[in-house]
């Protein structure tokens, strides 16, 4: 039996396969389910997705549909869906096969790092077969859209496709505004490694612009800049208002994973409820809260971080964005699950299984209590909000930061890596515009070398893979369900 | 002034025209039971200024209201709404400075939620822009108590003297309809109130006695206003869309002696047959625990029963519908009834979704919407609708309609109640061409529902049949408990655990800078702690 498993999971397309399977299976059994039972299958945000893509083909604006809070151009992708009949599920085929891209681009990403083919299969399955992660593709999320467009991202930069990388990035902050936060650690990460080491304030604000930085700034930028006057030449306001401005308006006072959220309900409360505000004056702190999180994640982890290990900075980067965010539900996870794969070779939690379980049973019980305190609000309309649901979400924010603290110790134990940082972005923009591609090869290999001679390749990893999958099953159906029905 | 009162008995107990005393000045009739309808016709020079005001700048408005108890509807007086305060206006021009809701605090109390007609009134949907029937906004309010409005009659129309005009206006304390409507074409104000039976018990202060059960007809005819006073029974009408009365006329101060009448029109608004009225009746209550997505449940007591109305003209096709009028603090999720997914329908017992207009914004919380509220229109399955399954039409048959409410202010305690009215049901019957309703004497429109519907359409209203003798229903919301902890516990609490979360990130990150450049230190370290 262990023989067979190990040749499941080091077959690329046994593999691949049996993640295709999955989501086909999911796929059907969901056409199934909501063709029988008034309980859908289907997100309900999936629906809000084909509605604004109706309204496109009606030549109307996408946001005509209430709550369509996303750039067109997803509805522009998703137009096949209002051909009618099973065109309806493209979306959630185009989002499940978006699953397996972006599961090739890690085994791609960690083969390139050096692990063998096997050992990157075995990792990349924690991505390619987790049932969560087919779960919320194959509801129609769109989560997993963006996950394939910011692992492109994170290959196109690994294999110094400068120009691309920044596009992507451009793309993706287009999508959602939070990738915005891995321009920072790219940018830390294109340094060129300098001979001299006197230099005078501005020789260093010169050095910093180097091509490469030059070249990565202006085209997300401009591939941003681009989109945007695109659509708000088509859709006008409702564009900017739904696509952008809406996340800063937003009140956010329903109950959710933040930290953030009982004082937001409160201070909401007040603010328009004068009589209420009573003794606290200082509510409006909250408005404050963008300065913890984006100096983590926009800043002080791309600076610590980014030159040792983009992938696990990435993931640190995504974790303290989403931890630290005034609002918070299940899919953000998402968002920092797609690095996982990256960073759980390199990882004490695989290196220590202890370690590694102690913080999954965290993460999946402080979920657990959240999610127990919101169904007697939600369904029991008992009143959780304090103590329980504050006390879950500031427990489950404790967890979060507690892992967030083990990827960051992960990164700082770990050398500087040549593999970002330094010469190497430059030699491979140099050799793809030449076209020799062996000198970026060796050095490539050379990479290889050295970590796989690396502490990642001698630790013993215990059964991560399962562990990580096995999160799902427990609890992602009636979570998602709780929060679904907010 | 002009008034007309109409007292409809039962026909059972038709009034003998020997009873009714028919003199120069004045009508008299002893122990009348008979239902009530009182219209008075005024001119805007008869009305107080500030209601004037308002008048001037309307292009209609018309007010409804009906009490939180229910009552029994008679021919003519057949339609119903939900209880409350309903207001339906038509201002003359589109951005006025609007003192509608300053008057509405006056006359109606001033606990009502309404900030001004653009930002508190809502646009009902239109079926067609060039045939418009409803007026272009709508305000609603629950108003369990009509009390404001006899305070404010007796203080700003009554003269202090005039003790018949302070007693009068106390009767709409008790009355079942109150219903104001205006128009600029004819720049009167019509008042029309409506007692479905005779007060228990009414103390006359000029004769100084008290009557129980029964109404006592003393009808002056004040100067040259004239007053038609109709004393009428239903009877069995010749076409089914139409109505017939019987009884007497009189109109005081010309006439000499009651006057024989038998007339009939078609109206819009029906009642079932006596038998099929009580076979569907329904109640309407809230699955518990209610939780933060109530489901208001339609109950009818038998299933078999919910046929389309007996008495309807042949060849008229019906359904049967429910209109929902909902205050801001619960919603609907309308894209879950605009899929038209039948298994949702089916599940419910729901048909299509007719019309859903107002407040239904998803996530905003109750503090922050500034509309009054939304209303709902939806068509209802009945068990014939589902002819494969039959064993359902034993017994109940009950009508699911999820909900939402919004989240509230926070509070000691942790609760707040709110309140949700009855919605109506009834089977809209399609009348034949050329039916015209505006004939009917009694005719009654701007209702809210009957504009989404064409102007051949018929009504034939259910009963509601509480258990608790009100047709409002009590939710309790959780909300956020300022007794357990306090504001500032709660701010102090989240900051300090930010700060902390941040800190200890930053803590190891600095940990991680400053081994900048020792990865083999880190390696040993790690193997180390292997």
């Amino acid at each position: 039996m262990p023989s067979l498993l190990a040749s499941v999971f080091s077959s690329r397309t046994s593999i691949f396969a049996s993640a295709f399977l999955l989501r086909a299976i999911l796929l059907v059994y969901g056409i199934y389910q909501d063709s029988v039972s008034a309980i859908k299958y289907t997100d309900i945000d999936y629906y809000v997705f084909t509605d604004a893509a109706r309204a496109v083909t009606w030549r109307s604006s996408p946001y005509d549909r209430a709550t369509y809070r996303y750039t067109p151009l997803l509805s522009w992708i998703l137009l096949p869906t209002s051909w009618g009949g099973l065109w309806f599920h493209f979306g959630k085929v185009l989002f499940a096969l978006s699953d397996l891209i972006a599961g090739w681009l890690i085994l791609m990403v960690l083969k390139r790092r050096g692990l063998q083919e096997g050992k990157a299969l075995k990792y990349a399955s924690v991505w390619l077969l987790n049932p969560m992660v087919a779960n919320i593709s194959t509801r129609g999320s769109s989560e997993g859209f963006l996950c394939v467009l910011v692992m492109a991202l994170l290959w196109a930069f690994e294999t110094g496709k400068i120009t691309l990388s920044g596009i992507l990035l451009g793309l993706c902050v287009h999508f959602k505004i939070y990738p915005f936060i891995y321009g920072a650690s790219m940018l830390w990460a294109l340094e060129t490694r300098s001979s001299t080491s006197t230099s005078t304030t501005l020789q260093s604000v010169l050095k910093f612009f180097n091509t490469n930085r030059i070249l990565f700034i202006s085209a997300s930028l401009l591939t941003f800049a681009a989109l945007n006057v695109l659509m708000y030449n088509i859709y006008g306001p409702p564009f900017l208002q739904h696509t952008f401005l809406h996340h800063l308006t937003r009140i956010d006072h329903r109950h959710n994973f933040s930290p953030y959220n009982t004082l937001l309900y409160l201070s909401s409360a007040q603010q328009a409820v004068p009589s209420l505000a009573g003794a606290s004056a200082a509510l409006s702190l909250e408005s404050l809260a963008f300065v913890p999180q984006l100096l983590l994640s926009a800043f002080l982890i791309p600076v610590g971080m980014a030159k040792r290990d983009l992938p696990a900075t990435m993931l640190a980067q995504t974790l303290a964005f989403v931890t630290f965010n005034k609002v918070c539900t299940s899919q953000y996870f998402l968002w920092y699950l797609i690095f996982l794969p990256l960073y759980i070779p390199n990882s004490s939690l695989t290196a220590r299984p202890a370690l590694g379980a102690t913080a999954l049973a965290l993460w999946v019980l402080g979920q657990a209590a959240w999610l127990q305190q919101g169904y007697q609000l939600e369904f029991l309309g008992r009143s959780t909000f304090v103590p329980g649901l504050f006390a879950a979400s500031l427990g489950f924010f404790a967890i979060n930061c507690g892992i967030l603290g083990i990827v960051v110790e992960d990164v700082a134990i770990s050398p500087v890596m040549n593999v970002v940082a330094g010469s190497r972005p430059s030699v491979s923009v140099s050799a793809s515009a030449s076209g020799s591609k062996p000198t970026s090869k060796t050095e490539t290999n050379a990479v290889s070398q050295r970590s796989t001679d690396g502490p990642r390749s001698s630790r013993p990893r215990g059964n991560s893979v399962l562990d990580i999958s096995d999160i799902t099953s427990v609890h992602l159906g009636p979570r998602n369900r709780v929060l679904k029905s907010n | 002034m002009r008034r007309r009162p109409t007292y409809i008995t039962h026909p059972s107990r038709a009034v003998n025209p020997a009873d009714i005393q028919v003199y120069q000045n004045q009508l008299l009739l002893g122990a009348l039971k008979a239902a009530r309808e009182e219209r008075l016709t005024l001119g805007l020079e008869e009305l107080p200024q500030d209601v004037v005001d308002v008048l001037k700048e309307s292009h209609e408005l018309h007010v409804r209201w009906a009490p939180e108890r229910p009552y029994n509807t008679t021919v003519p007086f057949l339609s119903r709404i939900s209880p409350g305060l309903h207001v339906l206006y038509t201002p003359l021009k589109e951005d006025q400075p609007d003192r509608l809701c300053n008057l509405l605090h006056q006359v109606l109390g001033p606990g009502l939620r309404c900030e001004s007609p653009q930002s508190t009134f809502t646009s009902p949907a239109l079926i067609s822009e060039r045939f418009a029937q409803t007026a272009s906004l709508q305000y609603y309010s629950l108003l369990p108590s009509i009390k404001p409005l006899v305070a404010y009659l007796q203080r700003k129309v009554c003269r202090p003297s005039d003790l018949v005009c302070l007693h009068t206006a106390t009767l709409l304390n008790i009355a079942d309809s109150v219903d104001f409507d205006y128009d600029s074409i004819s720049h009167t104000l019509t008042l029309t109130t409506m007692w479905s039976r005779q007060p228990d018990i009414i103390y006359d202060p000029i004769g100084e006695f008290t009557t129980l059960d029964a109404w006592n007809l003393d009808i002056p005819r004040s100067g040259s206003d004239k007053v038609e006073v109709g004393i009428l029974s239903p009877a069995p009408a010749p076409e089914p869309s139409d109505l017939q009365l019987s009884g007497f006329l009189i109109v005081v101060g010309e006439d000499d002696h009651p006057k024989p009448t038998l007339f009939s029109f078609p109206s819009r608004h029906h009642s079932l047959s006596l038998d099929q009225s009580k076979l569907q009746r329904y109640t309407i209550s809230f699955d518990k625990p209610t939780g933060l997505h109530p489901i208001l449940r339609i109950s009818f007591a038998s299933a078999s029963s919910l046929t389309e109305p007996k008495n309807k003209p042949v060849g008229s096709v019906c359904a049967l519908q429910t209109y929902l009028t909902l205050p801001s603090h619960i919603f609907a999720d309308k894209y879950a009834f605009l899929s038209n997914d039948p298994l949702f329908q089916k599940s419910h017992n729901l048909g299509r979704l007719r019309s859903i207009t107002g407040e239904t914004d998803l996530e905003a919380p109750n503090y922050v919407v500034n509309k009054w509220g939304s209303t709902i229109l939806l068509e209802i399955q009945t068990p014939n609708d589902r002819e494969s399954n039959h064993k359902d039409s034993a017994g109940m048959w009950d009508v699911t309609i999820p909900l939402h409410l919004r989240y509230l202010e926070p509070t000691a305690g942790g609760t707040s109640t709110v309140e949700v009215p009855w919605p109506i049901v009834f089977w809209a019957c399609t009348a034949e061409d050329g039916t015209k309703f505006p004939v009917n004497p009694f005719d009654r429109t701007q209702l809210g529902y009957d504009g989404l519907f064409g102007p051949r359409t018929m009504f034939y209203h259910l009963n509601p049949a509480p258990q608790n003798g009100t047709i409002v229903e009590r939710i309790a919301v959780p909300v956020l408990d300022t007794e357990v902890t306090s504001p500032r516990t709660i701010e102090y609490l989240t900051i300090v655990s930010i700060a902390l979360g941040f800190l200890w990130v930053l803590f190891k990150l600095r940990w991680s800078t400053s081994r900048t450049g020792s990865g083999n230190d880190g390696k040993k370290n790690l193997k180390k702690k292997l």
